[in-house]
């Protein structure tokens, strides 16, 4: 996974990029430019990336937009630098113009004309100048920022445990990483610099104004201020509302489009097609209606401070006008107030614009923040210590779990594997079988009691020294888009070939995988049909062979093999479970009776446990599964 | 792909599930077709759909427009000059000749209302111009959601195989978001432009040669803007395929979370992302260098204008060729034109962006649905379960490998048939091709002696019911998931399809019952519950093909037993296609057909082929050696209450 990606594929090997999805990249015409634009691309570090369960101080912090920008302060301090320059030279240019009519041409002046001229090329090419450093400037700085941004938020994504997972939908999880990170991007990149010009810009103004004509710059500030505040105010709470509603719209939108994508056969299979445009046209209308609502607002608010800008200068002809009538005021004063004015509500225009830029921001900013407070579900002590190398032995004390508290999946549940011992668990769907092993893959914390290894309390070591000596295959056999080489290697990336050969021949999925037209390097993914489920099965076997696990949890890991297939398997899981602890979840007794002792599981307890030859010769609850299962090997023979 | 965009809903067809309630329209036109067009007029049906609220939003910002340099022009030049400076100026005449203050007040007040008047005015028209303007920005984008949508609903399976969804997300996404940033602004800044425009015709009618020097910059911002287009286009292709890759991963890592987990490798995925966040902040360091070598030339080579004029219009002046006023009216004209230029800068930004975006959305719709129905296909009506393989061969992909070659098989009505075989000998392919995911690639698939190609899909698979090895739920409620194939079921007939895959009793047992809301992907539920639920769900739909994929494999043998039960007088008269691994379930068929490599290598009942094919035995191999052991031994006991071994209905997957 290096090398410029680039084009529709995604991710995908060097060699191979596109993986031969449908998508061709970048029409010919542009290809040129592309690789023009490539070509002094640096390599990037692809590696791992420092990772940690416990926050770093700067984690802990709450995400504002001050905190993100201050982290980058010596390229905010530039982009402050040439937004000042940059408005002070835009201002420059109007005065130079009013001199040099008022001084050069009136007085019929040649040598002030051309001065005059001179320094208003001087102050565009000042204004062009800091202006090309300004965007570059702030660029960098939006970058930087989104960056940071994606990588914090990602990172506590991996923290959060499978709980989040299961409650939220996958397609929320993705709104947040992209929409809502993307959302940010006009504001860093041209909103806040816009922001700090145009406020400058009015300070200044506003200086003049009061300087010029302190009694009437009162009255103006007077006849704009108190609405413009009161206007903003009202802005501000009815576009945190409709932002908050147009965030949870997309997030819909997307969680749907997700939902119909990952599920795309089952739609298929019932023929749900028609009926699901038309859900998706819903849940897309709800969120136009969202964004409606804020064009509503937005319509309001934008013209209104224009027409506020009328009314004040209104105002200010009724107020200056009676003011020359009672001889108060020059006709040249009121001249250069209305110029003056205008240009007072020329900033605030741009400023009402990057408010609204700045409220969408923010809605996006909440979002995340609410994602960035959700505590993980398991968390890692600020003591914990590195799980020194296994011996594997594991041990529930009076452990009670319970997904919901209210109703406990585990109760009281003592149990104690061995050393290098295998164990089944088997019992009824629900019993809380695959409940047990989440609690020693620390999934999950027990809500009494405690799991311990080699009698280290789970809580008390770093989580990622425990995982990474344990291996699990889950039910579900899941593929990385990638290659097979890749997917197996996915705990080692490191390995040799000859290592992943090995593994593959441990699975016996060495035959097919050399069938293939580019072997190991066959990209498969997520829903690729170039393999079976059974072989996404073997593969995932095969991963968890590679990563030479101290203790092994196979949950279901078998159910979707022929039998053939399976004995073959567990020849090479004999070899794998020597002198390995391991845990076996199974509802085919042919797995569980390859076991050292079998726990039967039954209502969150351990009804039995054994070796097969005890329980059955017990007569308890093993020996009736046992029966039935046999009698119904014999009955279709 | 104009055929696309028909109202699938408004010819409902009677193989369909009852349709959920429109609340809102569908989009009225699609993308042109053509490819040889260009992206904008591609996407012009799309917009001309909602010319009227289009148009009257322009024309609307374009009066506005007008207001707002009206009123300068009447606080200005109308009121100060009428009302007050002569009321100054007559300061210097006879008392008597002069008129009264409260005249002017009078003449002062009038002008003061009428700017009122003209403010309000402009107020209400920014009002309607900016709500109309934004609102259908928000329709198009609408109409192009549902339009990716409804395109990607008709695409195949083998089209699936091959795209990742996190890059389609982010094409629905951001690539969305952006053509539709562009097509409703970019017009209303050309009505801003048309500023220019009229300042220009002021200019020529004033002083031609002056009006020439002001524009002389003009050409170079040409230059500049067309040098611009060519140099974003790829970086903004660059941000955008970046975006797609960032979205990818992040999709990659929530779907297979718990391998992430399983495996420590929070670290590794973290290093992916954070590697595509690097080569995506370089692509926007970039954009930014481009921006900046162009934005300031095109916002401020109009300003060089002015400084022309002032050193032209100057020595005109000097030299007694021109009044001074005329030089301040240019000023205030140039100044004028700076808005539009600036936005122009941004408009060029916005299109490339857009056309890059609008690219990768034509590469979703110019895709065609390669299983799609043919030209007269007809309906499959009255099935009565009949299913023939007819010599089939099939490829996933066309320098694949066969992964079924010459493949002959016929299912009669009512029978039950179970399809025996090794890991990736082709079992579930058969059960994909009589669902028409994928079509043959030599040889027919007949339903009921019809060719498979030549029957609508809707009616086949109306026709054919299928539980996946994969049990995909939803993230709605139970009842919402059983009901999926037929979502006006009533609660009895749902009810009675979770009792049939022995899902009732756990389903009761939960807090909400049939209401829980089950998680993303049903993971708040086991692995077995999970698989009832999605028998329930093929099970409500009745249909006379019933093909079991694999379909209890995480379900105990108590628990299966008891389905298998009721499923055996479900099956009779059903023709059912069972691919299994377990002996258990093998014994609820009829006959037993053996696949290897691809083909049959053996027909017929468990006990035949137990005896002729040693294959057959090999692949049984474990449970076929336990059978000799346990034959004697074996009796049947009472398989007790499955569903009480649900009685804790947790999640335990």
């Amino acid at each position: 996974m290096m090398g410029p990606m680039f084009g529709g594929g995604g991710r995908g090997s060097a060699s191979n990029p596109g993986g031969g999805l449908p998508f061709a990249g970048v029409p010919w015409e542009m290809q040129e430019g592309v690789n023009r634009l490539l070509a002094d691309e640096p390599e990037h570090d692809d590696t791992e990336h420092a990772f940690s369960y416990r926050p770093a101080p700067d984690e802990k912090q709450r995400v504002t937009l001050r905190l993100l920008v201050l982290r980058h302060w010596n390229l905010a301090l530039w982009s402050g630098l040439f937004v000042a320059v940059v408005a002070v030279a835009n201002q420059a240019g109007p005065e130079l113009v009013s001199y040099g009519i008022n001084h050069g041409m009136v007085h019929k002046d040649m040598t002030v004309v051309l001065t005059v001229a001179i320094l208003y090329v001087a102050a565009v090419g000042i204004t062009a100048i800091s202006q090309r450093a300004m965007v570059k400037v702030t660029g960098r700085l939006a970058a930087q920022v989104m960056h940071d941004l994606r990588v914090r938020v990602f990172t506590h994504l991996q923290r959060l445990g499978l709980d989040f997972y299961t409650d939220e939908k996958a397609g929320v999880i993705m709104t947040r990483m992209t929409s809502d990170i993307e959302n940010l991007q006009q504001l860093l990149q041209d909103g806040l610099a816009q922001f700090a010009v145009q406020g400058l810009t009015m300070v200044v103004i506003m200086a003049v104004l009061f300087t010029t004509n302190a009694l009437l710059a009162l009255y103006a500030v007077l006849m704009v201020l108190p609405l413009l505040v009161v206007g903003s105010l009202w802005f501000q709470s009815a576009s945190e509302r409709g932002y908050d509603r147009v965030r949870d719209g997309i997030a819909n939108v997307l969680a749907d489009l997700s939902e119909s994508l990952h599920g795309v056969r089952v739609v298929a299979a019932h023929n749900r097609q028609a009926r699901n445009v038309v859900h998706h046209r819903n849940v897309v209308g709800e969120y136009r209606d969202a964004n409606n609502y804020t064009a509503q607002i937005n319509a309001v608010y934008g013209p209104g401070t224009q027409v506020l800008s009328y009314l004040s200068q209104a105002g200010l002809l009724a107020v200056g006008g009676e003011m020359v009538l009672h001889h108060r005021l020059s006709i040249g004063g009121l001249t250069a107030f209305f110029l003056y004015m205008n240009r007072f509500m020329m900033p605030i225009q741009l400023l009402v614009q990057q408010y609204n830029v700045f409220q969408q921001g923010q809605a996006s900013l909440v979002k995340l923040r609410t994602l960035l407070d959700t505590a993980p579900n398991v968390g890692e002590k600020a003591a914990a210590v590195e799980l020194p190398p296994l011996e594997g032995h594991i041990r529930f004390d009076d452990v009670s779990f319970g997904y919901d508290p209210a109703q406990p999946v585990i109760e009281h549940v003592d149990l104690e594997v061995p050393a290098g011992q295998t164990v089944a668990f088997v019992g009824p769907t629900g019993a809380g079988k695959s409940t047990l092993a989440k609690l020693v893959t620390r999934f999950y914390d027990p809500t009494a009691g405690q799991v311990l290894i080699d009698g280290h309390d789970l809580r008390d070591v770093t989580i990622p020294s425990l995982r990474r000596q344990l291996g699990v295959v889950p039910q579900e056999p899941f593929l990385f888009a990638g290659t097979i080489r890749d997917n197996i290697a996915f705990a080692r990336p490191g390995a040799s070939d000859d290592e992943v050969w090995e593994a593959l021949r441990a699975v016996g999925l060495d035959d097919v995988v050399t069938r293939m037209p580019s072997g190991m390097d066959t990209e498969v993914h997520e829903r690729g049909q170039s393999l079976s489920s059974g072989e996404r099965q073997l593969i995932a076997l095969a991963r968890a062979f590679m990563a030479r696990p101290r203790v092994l949890v196979l949950d279901e890991a078998t159910s979707n093999l022929d039998l053939a297939s399976e004995t073959r398997i567990e020849a090479a899981l004999d070899l794998l479970l020597q002198g390995r602890t391991a845990i076996l979840i199974a509802h085919r007794l042919s797995t569980a009776m390859r076991a050292d002792r079998i726990f039967v599981i039954d209502d969150g307890r351990v009804a039995e446990s054994g070796t097969h030859d005890e329980l059955v010769e017990m007569g308890g609850r093993y020996a009736a599964m046992y029966r039935t299962w046999s009698s119904h090997t014999s009955v279709t023979g | 792909m104009i055929s696309d965009l028909v109202d699938s809903t408004t010819t409902p067809s009677p193989f369909e599930p009852a349709p959920e309630p429109a609340r809102y329209g569908a989009p009225r036109r699609g993308i042109d077709p053509d490819r040889t067009k260009s992206w904008m007029r591609r996407a012009l049906p799309i917009v001309a759909a909602h010319k009227v609220s289009f148009a009257t939003a322009l024309s609307v910002s374009f009066v506005s427009l007008v207001l707002q340099v009206e009123i300068p022009q009447l606080l200005g030049t109308d009121a100060l000059n009428k009302a007050v400076v002569p009321f100054v100026e007559q300061a210097s005449r006879p008392v008597a000749e002069r008129l009264p203050a409260s005249h002017f007040e009078h003449l002062l007040l009038h002008y003061v209302v009428l700017v009122l008047i003209l403010a309000v005015g402009a107020g209400i028209c920014g009002y309607i111009s900016r709500l109309f303007l934004m609102t259908t920005a928000y329709q198009i984008e609408f109409d192009l959601r549902n339009i990716i949508y409804s395109h990607l609903s008709r695409m195949s399976f083998s089209y699936y195989d091959r795209v990742q969804s996190g890059q389609l997300i982010s094409r629905a996404n951001s690539d969305i978001r952006s053509v539709q940033m562009y097509l409703t602004f970019g017009p209303s800044i050309l009505v801003q432009c048309l500023v220019a425009v009229v300042a220009f015709g002021y200019m020529l009618a004033t002083n031609v040669a002056l009006a020439f020097v002001a524009m002389c910059a003009m050409p170079f911002i040409y230059v500049a803007g067309v040098r611009m287009r060519a140099v974003l286009f790829p970086v903004s292709w660059l941000i955008q395929s970046r975006l797609a890759e960032v979205a990818t991963i992040v999709d990659e890592n929530i779907n297979g979370v718990r391998v992430v987990k399983s495996f420590a490798a929070e670290g590794q995925q973290l290093g992916q992302l954070a590697g595509a966040a690097r080569r995506l902040r370089w692509a926007y360091v970039k954009d930014a260098d481009v921006r900046a070598q162009f934005t300031p030339v095109v916002q401020n080579l109009s300003q060089l204008g002015l400084a022309l004029v002032l050193l032209f219009g100057g020595w005109l002046v000097v030299h007694d060729h021109l009044q001074v006023g005329t030089i301040l009216t240019f000023s205030f004209w140039i100044v004028m034109l700076q808005m539009p230029f600036q936005m122009l800068g941004m408009m060029i930004m916005m299109g490339q962006r857009a056309s890059a975006s609008a690219h990768r959305i034509y590469e979703i719709l110019d895709e065609p649905a390669e299983v799609a129905d043919r030209p007269g296909a007809t309906d499959l009506v009255e099935c009565r379960g009949d299913v023939r393989f007819r010599s089939v061969t099939f490829r996933y992909t066309p320098d694949g490998p066969p992964v079924l070659e010459g493949f002959d098989l016929h299912l009669p009505p009512g029978q039950t048939v179970a399809l025996v075989g090794r890991t990736g000998s082709g079992k579930s392919t058969v059960a994909r091709l009589i669902e028409r995911f994928y079509d043959a690639t030599e040889g027919t698939v007949l339903i009921d002696d019809h060719d498979a190609r030549d029957l609508t899909i809707t009616s086949l698979r109306a026709h054919v019911g299928m539980v996946l090895d994969e049990p995909f739920l939803f993230s709605v409620s139970i009842r919402d998931n059983i009901a999926y194939g037929r979502p006006d079921a009533d609660i009895t007939d749902i009810e009675a399809a979770a009792r049939a895959a022995g899902a009732d009793g756990f389903i009761r047992e939960l807090a909400h019952g049939y209401d829980t809301i089950v998680g993303e992907r049903g993971y708040t539920l086991s692995g077995g519950q999970r698989q009832r639920i999605a028998i329930a769900r093929a099970l409500l739909v009745n249909p006379p093909i019933l093909i079991l994929d694999d379909a209890t494999s995480a379900i105990d043998v108590q628990v299966e037993k008891a389905i298998h039960e009721r499923l055996e007088t479900l099956m009779a008269g059903r023709t059912t296609l069972i691919i299994a691994h377990r002996l258990s379930t093998i014994g609820l068929a009829d006959r037993v057909v053996l696949v290897e490599g691809g083909r049959v290598v053996a027909d017929g009942t468990h006990a035949e082929l137990l005896a002729t094919t040693p294959l057959y035995a090999e692949v049984l191999a474990q449970a076929a050696e336990l059978e000799a052991t346990e034959a004697e031994t074996a009796e049947a006991p009472g398989a007790g209450e499955p569903e009480a071994a649900d009685r804790r209905g947790g999640r335990d997957s």
